[in-house]
């Protein structure tokens, strides 16, 4: 007997727009509490990209940065985030890749279209996103978010906040 | 207008230049010629073409060059990446493995040595009027081409100085980077960061030596790394993140003492006692590692040469302490695209990799907190500078306390403005020199 019921992609597509808006409305704290404590966000530089630890990535974040981060975003004096960000995200092609019945885990993908807008300028970040999806107390939390750009190896500006 | 060399002087003077060296574009294709095309540019490592037929693309300015790894002699080449038939460029941006380079466009052939091997078709070949024996039709190389300790440098112009002599003793920063190799080797590895600064290509090489703008520039990323660390339950272990941004708040006093070094042709390091590098924590297996390949005091002297940037004028830029460089690539007078390298220490343990893979992404990557504060002054430096306001960027600070050493470098303490000083200086004797560059050597 299975312990785990696998859910169904309503309830996770719920769950990642649930993620991806508090993104697009800058409610990072929030968003942050969405991982678990060794979860971790990837935004690696290659396609196909198999290590963040042995290989440069755009952004490899475990707790520690994302805390400090927010810490940075949030402090007067950090000149690269006086204008708002704002940023909309659309996804599509939900798909649960797999599902663990032992312990409820989900590896989920999606693609995605990110407009982000800033000081004047409006940027378009697009690609498919990899979550490793863990169910503690009932509740899904964010073990890995990888995001892998489709111009990842192109040269980028600075890129303001998560995608 | 078009600049005549009385015009060019009136731009720079000892401690301050005109707006119009960041701003102009006819100054920007003047500097192409006459700055990039006479000095030794950082091609790329050659560790990057480890085998015979490994090539990588990369640009000098507006020209496009090809390095390849010869598969005859195993020697290093590098060439205009232009087909000598009708122009086209020969190979497409990036790298990879070659047995021959064919033009995409009527299919000449070239070997990795640049010879034209074939011109098809050769059927009516003999009656064809033209002879493609002639060496002229062979790939046309960079006019020299130099290794050092595996950094690839080509230089544009026939006439030029040689590699050591331009380099002179700022090579002990690549020696130093080298030697923290237990075999004295090194190896580019974990990929390339490429960060497109929307400035000129100079604001960037001269932030490298200013000391006096962390305290400012990143004190937002300071305080958020201090904060949070200071707010960690007590007792717990400090992540390596904070050991690598806590230095960026080192308080003035500290980066005065980070003092400067320059040397003739625009080259200078600072961190010359001590720098933000100096108090990472040491990796026991690597320091075992360098001990015993080296004994405990060479060891120990190594480790004690803890240099902050090195700029190579003006393509390169290193942090031996830390095995990670810079490379500049401008594109135009307001885009410059710098490229972040890392390098693997032969015979050091893995984290030693890692730990220069993590600075890189902390401070050089596009999603930064340091390295985006960074590029926001520069592209308000570019913004600013087209005021008509006020036409001059000062670089007075400390100009009267240099202190010349024997062996004809020039030491100054940190607050000193003297490595933008020495590279305008140097910049101003390149492009008053209206003599042709010799592409031919
Ligand atoms: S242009 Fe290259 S073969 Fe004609
Ligand atoms: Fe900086």
């Amino acid at each position: 007997m299975s312990q785990y019921q696998r859910p169904g992609l309503k309830k996770i597509e719920e769950f990642l727009y649930h993620e991806t808006g508090l993104l697009d409305r800058m409610e990072i704290r929030q968003w942050i509490d969405l991982f678990t404590d060794t979860g971790d966000y990837w935004m690696p530089v290659t396609p196909d990209q198999e290590d963040p630890i042995n290989h440069i990535s755009i952004f490899y974040d475990d707790r520690d940065l994302m805390e400090i981060r927010l810490r940075h975003h949030d402090n007067p004096r950090s000149h690269s985030k006086d204008f708002t960000i704002r940023s909309s995200h659309v996804l599509g092609n939900v798909q649960i890749a797999s599902f663990d019945e032992t312990n409820g885990d989900c590896q989920v993908s999606c693609n995605f279209q990110c407009v982000m807008y800033y000081r004047d300028q409006q940027q378009l970040y697009a690609g498919t996103c990899q979550y490793h999806l863990r169910l503690i107390d009932g509740r899904y939390h964010i073990q890995r978010k990888r995001v892998d750009l489709i111009n990842c190896d192109a040269p980028h500006g600075s890129i303001q906040t998560y995608v | 207008m078009s600049y005549s060399v009385e015009d060019i002087e009136k731009l720079v003077e000892p401690a301050r230049v005109h707006r119009k060296v960041y701003t102009d574009e006819e100054i920007f294709d003047l500097e192409m010629e006459r700055v990039w095309g006479r000095t030794w540019i950082f091609a790329g490592h050659a560790s990057e073409v480890p085998n015979g037929g490994d090539y990588k693309t990369f640009n000098i300015g507006s020209q496009s060059m090809l390095m390849v790894r010869n598969r005859k002699n195993d020697n290093i080449s590098v060439f205009y990446n232009r087909c000598t038939h009708k122009g086209a460029k020969l190979v497409g941006d990036g790298k990879g493995c070659a047995k021959a380079f064919r033009c995409p466009y009527h299919a000449w052939t070239f070997d990795t040595e640049g010879k034209l091997l074939a011109t098809p078709p050769t059927k009516t070949l003999e009656t064809s009027g033209f002879a493609p024996d002639d060496p002229e039709y062979n790939l046309r190389p960079a006019a020299q081409v130099n290794i050092y300790h595996g950094f690839v440098f080509v230089n544009l112009d026939a006439n030029a100085e040689g590699l050591h002599e331009y380099f002179g003793d700022s090579l002990t920063s690549i020696d130093n980077m080298v030697e923290r190799s237990p075999e004295g080797e090194l190896e580019i590895a974990g990929g390339v960061l490429r960060y497109r600064h929307d400035c000129n290509w100079k604001s960037f090489v001269e932030n490298l030596n200013d000391n006096m703008h962390p305290m400012a520039t990143h004190q937002s990323a300071i305080e958020a790394c201090q904060g949070y660390a200071q707010d960690l339950p007590e007792g717990s272990e400090v992540p390596e993140t904070v050991h690598i941004l806590g230095p960026f708040g080192s308080s003035y006093d500290f980066f005065e003492d980070m003092s400067h070094v320059v040397f003739k042709n625009g080259h200078s390091y600072s961190g010359n006692k001590v720098s933000i590098h100096s108090a990472y924590p040491p990796v026991p297996d690597y320091v075992d590692a360098m001990e015993t390949a080296y004994g405990k005091e060479k060891t120990k002297e190594i480790f004690s040469c803890a240099r902050h940037n090195t700029v190579y004028y003006p393509s390169l830029t290193i942090k031996g302490a830390i095995q990670a460089i810079r490379v500049v690539r401008p594109i135009s007078v307001n885009c410059t695209d710098i490229e972040t390298y890392t390098f693997r220490l032969k015979g050091a343990p893995d984290e030693m990799l890692q730990r220069t893979l993590l600075y890189s992404r902390l401070i050089n990557s596009p999603s930064s907190i340091v390295g985006a504060d960074d590029l926001e002054v520069y592209e308000r430096v570019q913004a600013g500078l087209h005021s008509h306001g006020h036409d001059w960027v000062s670089m007075e600070r400390q100009k009267d306390h240099d202190q010349p050493q024997e062996d004809g470098s020039i030491e100054a303490t940190g607050s000193s403005e003297l490595p933008f000083r020495n590279q305008y200086k140097y910049w101003l004797q390149l492009m008053t020199n209206t003599e042709a560059v010799k592409i031919k050597a």
